[in-house]
């Protein structure tokens, strides 16, 4: 009889569900919140995950369309080191394709501007320095928000991947951490929003290369203390486009 | 650095994709991206939508190769994984309740799995399929319908055709006793 005996623990029986999948799109970016600020929760669904695996031997193979291959080649020539310059940029344009159904809209501001460092890269060094990006990735690798600096404008500019709507209870907040390693809140992003957060001159002259970004999962109305008061959900590093 | 055991052919890969090696990337993708591609399809019945998705997983793979811990997994449960996941995303921004056709017109590939992923996984998946077989049929039905179709509790309780918190039920109860039978 399935109708009575015990249930899994609560906490093990959401991070079960997450890895067999039936979480709704809300659920599932609270339960990846979670396991970046939770690492007994992560590890719960990461066993789960191995549980399970073995299932997917029933599915039968397919053959991949012939021109696959071609086309995620040309998408990992430009996450090539030796590439340079035009690396993160392309790199992060093969990204967004897979995230276009979610966030198309709240991703054309960002990718608009992605589309413009040629420009500045085969020009003299811009007194106001370079433009840069940053992937910010929860611990599971999965990409949370994507920023880009703007140094002409002196603002950040930021595109939740989160579905809106999600987490309603919290405040997402992105910090900037500099090579002091002490961060700085630049505001605060609504799940599946996209928005240009101006900084301060002496905030912008931090956004250097290797500099850390961060969205901490906070209060609604942000953390209180200096720094983040919540669980780190992302983090990424400016890099050049 | 702890040898690579021979039982995962796939796993001296990683290091190699990790460190930018496109040849060995090209390798893992012949190895596997009929079977990523039948996972994906499998959730989203639909080819364009899989390709996109299959493609991101390997530039996923790509990225992350340097994540990857033989100690906790096959390459292969890592990387089918990282395909659910991804294909059971964009099944959500389809909307709530959200679920695939019925998979029919698929062209099924006639080559079975390469005999050393076979052998790999073979002890693990006769634990996991024994243990699948010791649950009621319809706890069975709901787990395996919830993995492979990648729906919510919602839409399977309507393909079900049972209320909501008995099929979360079903799939709690059923998922404890799986724990427990593997476990043994």
């Amino acid at each position: 009889m399935s109708d009575i005996g015990p249930e899994l623990p609560e906490d093990e029986a959401l991070a079960a569900e997450h890895a067999l999948g039936v979480l709704t799109a809300r659920e599932r970016a609270a339960a990846e919140h979670r396991m970046a600020r939770d690492p007994a929760f992560a590890a719960d669904v990461q066993t789960w995950r191995a549980r399970l695996a073995p299932l997917t031997d029933e599915i039968a193979p397919v053959t991949a369309p012939a021109g696959l291959w071609a086309r995620i080649e040309r998408m990992l020539a430009s996450n090539d080191n030796a590439l340079g310059v035009l690396r993160r940029l392309r790199f992060w344009r093969a990204a967004t394709v897979g995230s276009l159904a979610m966030t198309a809209a709240s991703l054309a501001a960002v990718v608009f501007l992605a589309a413009r460092p040629p420009e500045i890269v085969t020009q003299p060094r811009a007194p106001m320095g370079p433009m840069m990006d940053a992937r910010l990735m929860t611990d599971g690798g999965q990409p949370l928000f994507l920023a880009a600096y703007d140094p002409e404008r002196k603002s950040m500019l930021v595109a939740s991947l989160v579905p809106p709507g999600a987490d309603p209870d919290h405040s997402h907040e992105l910090w900037l951490i500099p090579s002091d390693g002490k961060p700085r809140s630049l505001g605060l992003i609504d799940p599946g929003a996209s928005k240009a957060m101006p900084m301060s001159e002496p905030m912008a002259a931090m956004a250097t290369e290797g500099a850390s970004l961060a969205v901490s999962v906070e209060p609604l109305g942000g953390s209180k203390l200096e720094g983040p008061s919540g669980p780190v959900a992302a983090v990424g590093k400016l890099s050049r486009l | 650095m702890p040898a690579i055991t021979t039982s995962d052919p796939l796993a001296v890969l990683l290091p190699r994709i990790a460190s930018g090696d496109r040849a060995a990337m090209r390798q893992l993708y012949d190895a596997t991206s009929a079977k990523l591609f039948g996972v994906c399809l499998r959730i989203l019945s639909d080819r364009e939508e899989s390709e996109d998705v299959l493609q991101e997983v390997y530039l996923t793979i790509w990225r992350r190769a340097d994540r990857f811990d033989a100690g906790r997994a096959s390459v292969m449960a890592w990387i089918s994984t990282i395909a659910r996941n991804r294909a059971i995303d964009r099944l959500r921004a389809r909307g709530p309740l959200a679920y695939a056709d019925p998979v029919d017109d698929l062209q099924i590939e006639d080559e079975a799995p390469g005999a050393e992923a076979l052998l790999q996984s073979a002890q693990d998946g006769a634990a996991l399929g024994r243990c699948l077989s010791e649950l009621d049929d319809r706890t069975q039905a709901a787990i395996r319908t919830a993995f492979f179709e990648g729906v919510t509790y919602e839409a399977l309780a309507r393909r079900l055709d049972a209320p909501l918190g008995t099929v979360k039920s079903w799939i709690r109860r059923g998922l404890l006793k799986l724990k427990g039978c593997l476990e043994r």
